[in-house]
């Protein structure tokens, strides 16, 4: 989870993901961020994210991005 | 008298919406949904006529494509139960080339049907210049197709249910008429929203009973969408069509106000619409994703976009940007260009490729002129340039100790996003390419501020009377947006209030509309502008 926060403050600073919960819905990330961030995810934690699972419950807070990370990885 | 021909209508707004509401009303569960069906065939009769065929051959290719990507998937799910580990692999990839190939066909057959009748005179009128330019004695002739009404936007619908099917988004429906009303909506049918099936199939299909309070917060907003499409777009209309139609007339001065009276005009004309559209699924008990959500309070052209039209953003970023930009090649490339120029500049190579596409098709769904195409990649450049220098003004921030959630700051950026939306709002409604440029170029080399002090501004179209009026309505719309924005939900605060308040603020805006509308002698209504898209 740690690593996790690292690689969204290295995307886009300014935010407090401990506490924020709608970071697709209040247009703190936007699609560009989006892909930066999948790229890193991927890469980091060696999982493959499909696009079915690119939808904004997913991506709304850093701990969904847990939960979405961790089932990935269960599955692969 | 009572033609029915838009949402504004006599004949939609005092006989058919009446009657369908009327008899949805007092019908059992069971006969609403086609209370619902019928006046959704009805409706889209009376405008297309004969076109509905369009329609119908869309219901039944998407429900026979559904079930053939169903059996596929489960014809896969049998074989994987049984089938040993190590040939797991292969048995998915075998179904998943079946699939793809019916994707396809099912893709190809809705968008060919869009292409064909929206863009052919557009791609042969531009081959005859090409031939023409190259000296080819060869000239095609220049077909005209008559488009049944929100093809456009249902078939994108079509699409969406195709995908999200193949994705297991959702279960292949079975049921032709539950199809059938997800697709034909009469509310949404002309303009939007674009609702995936997951938004509105089953609500649709179980037709809830008509509530007090669905069916007063419904009217609410359909009088308040018919208040800025009466009292403002339409206000604005004379003006807007004298000038652009004949801008070599005009100075610079002139023209500017004139981009940001359409960029009005197109907010109101449009949001009010989708009012009116959302109003009316309530007063059914239908919740509709909304479609804008106060996009001139966006700090980025980035962030307007989640804000305006956002069905139409979310369809591109859900079947094209995404699917690009996350297929194998860009992936790779991604991998690359990370290594190479970082983590903020590698993925951006990607992003760009697919939002280039994804901006070449918003531009053309809007229409098929070279002024959407520059519309389309005016946005795309801001967006890139935006993203690309967003690190850079993040440091210039810091270093000058600029607090960038500063009130002050975030205005500045609302104001220079809402200047570049105006702009290109200004090539949108021009009359061509060519008469776009011209007429941003005469901003610059032909300002003058002439018709201010001879007050000859007010004989264009709209005089100060005018102004004052849009003004006022103006200034309703901005107080509701800021409460709305501050998470207040206007409607439900005044419910809250007494009888006499209440009743005060429906007749308020009933006499807005009644006595500030501009219709009748002397006015041009707009036509609904995204209609024609």
């Amino acid at each position: 989870m740690e690593r996790l926060i690292e690689i969204l403050e290295e995307i886009q600073p300014e935010i407090d993901y401990t506490t924020c919960t709608d970071l697709i819905d209040g247009h703190y990330l936007d699609s560009l961020s989006i892909i930066s961030l999948v790229a890193e995810l991927e890469e980091e934690f060696d999982i493959t994210i499909p696009t079915v699972d690119i939808v904004p419950d997913n991506f709304n807070s850093a701990e969904n991005l847990w939960t979405l990370i961790t089932r990935l990885q269960e599955e692969s | 008298m009572f033609a029915i021909n838009s949402y504004f209508s006599l004949g939609y707004l005092l006989l058919f919406l009446p009657v369908s509401v009327g008899l949805y009303a007092i019908l059992p569960q069971k006969l609403r949904r086609w209370v619902l069906l019928s006046s959704s065939c009805l409706f889209f009769w009376a405008i297309s006529g004969k076109l509905i065929a369009y329609l119908v051959f869309s219901v039944f290719s998407i429900h026979h494509i559904g079930v053939w990507l169903s059996s596929i998937q489960q014809g896969c799910d049998r074989l994987l139960e049984t089938a040993p580990k190590e040939e797991r692999k292969a048995i998915k990839a075998q179904y998943l080339k079946q699939q793809r190939g019916v994707v396809a066909f099912g893709v190809i057959i809705h968008i060919g049907i869009l292409l064909v009748l929206k863009y052919t005179p557009f791609f042969a009128e531009n081959i005859n210049t090409l031939f023409g330019a190259l000296h080819i004695p060869v000239t095609f002739e220049i077909p005209s197709f008559v488009l049944p009404i929100g093809i456009s936007f249902y078939t994108l619908q079509a699409v969406s249910y195709i995908f999200d099917v193949y994705r297991r988004k959702i279960q292949a429906d079975r049921n032709l008429i539950r199809l059938a009303l997800y697709m034909s909506f009469f509310p949404q049918i002309m303009e939007g929203p674009i609702c995936r099936y997951s938004d509105t199939a089953e609500q649709l299909w179980e037709a809830p009973r008509i509530r007090y309070e669905n069916f007063m917060f419904g009217s609410q907003r359909i009088l308040f969408g018919m208040m800025k499409k009466m009292v403002v777009a339409d206000r604005l209309n004379l003006l807007i069509k004298t000038v652009f139609s004949d801008y070599p007339n005009y100075d610079g001065f002139v023209i500017a106000v004139s981009a940001v009276c359409y960029t009005i005009q197109l907010y109101m004309d449009f949001s009010g619409t989708m009012d009116i559209v959302i109003g009316t699924g309530q007063i059914f008990g239908i919740k509709m994703p909304e479609n804008f959500e106060r996009p001139f309070f966006s700090k980025s052209i980035s962030e307007f976009w989640k804000r305006w039209h956002i069905t139409l953003g979310t369809w591109f970023k859900d079947y094209i940007f995404y699917p690009l930009s996350m297929s194998k090649p860009l992936k790779k490339l991604t991998s690359h260009a990370r290594k190479r120029l970082g983590n903020h500049f590698g993925p951006l190579i990607s992003g760009a490729i697919a939002l280039f596409c994804v901006w070449i098709c918003n531009g053309l769904w809007h229409g098929a002129g070279w002024n959407y195409i520059f519309f389309g990649l005016y946005h795309f450049t801001w967006i890139l340039l935006g993203n690309i220098a967003d690190p850079l003004f993040i440091w210039i921030t810091k270093k000058l100790h600029i607090n960038r959630n500063n009130f002050f700051y975030r205005c500045m950026q609302m104001i220079r996003t809402s200047i570049l939306v105006c702009i290109g709002e200004l090539f949108f409604r021009a009359n061509g390419l060519r008469a776009g440029l011209t007429m941003f170029q005469k901003i610059f080399t032909d300002f003058s501020l002439q018709t201010v002090y001879d007050r000859s501004i007010f004989t264009f179209g709209i005089d100060r009377y005018d102004c004052l009026i849009v003004l006022v309505a103006l200034s309703i719309v901005f107080i509701i947006s800021v409460l709305q924005e501050h998470h207040i939900q206007v409607r439900k605060q005044i419910s809250k209030q007494n009888m006499v308040v209440r009743f005060a603020a429906y007749y308020a805006l009933i006499l807005l509309i009644v006595v500030f509308g501009a219709y009748g002698k002397g006015y041009i209504p707009v036509d609904p502008i995204y209609a024609g898209f």
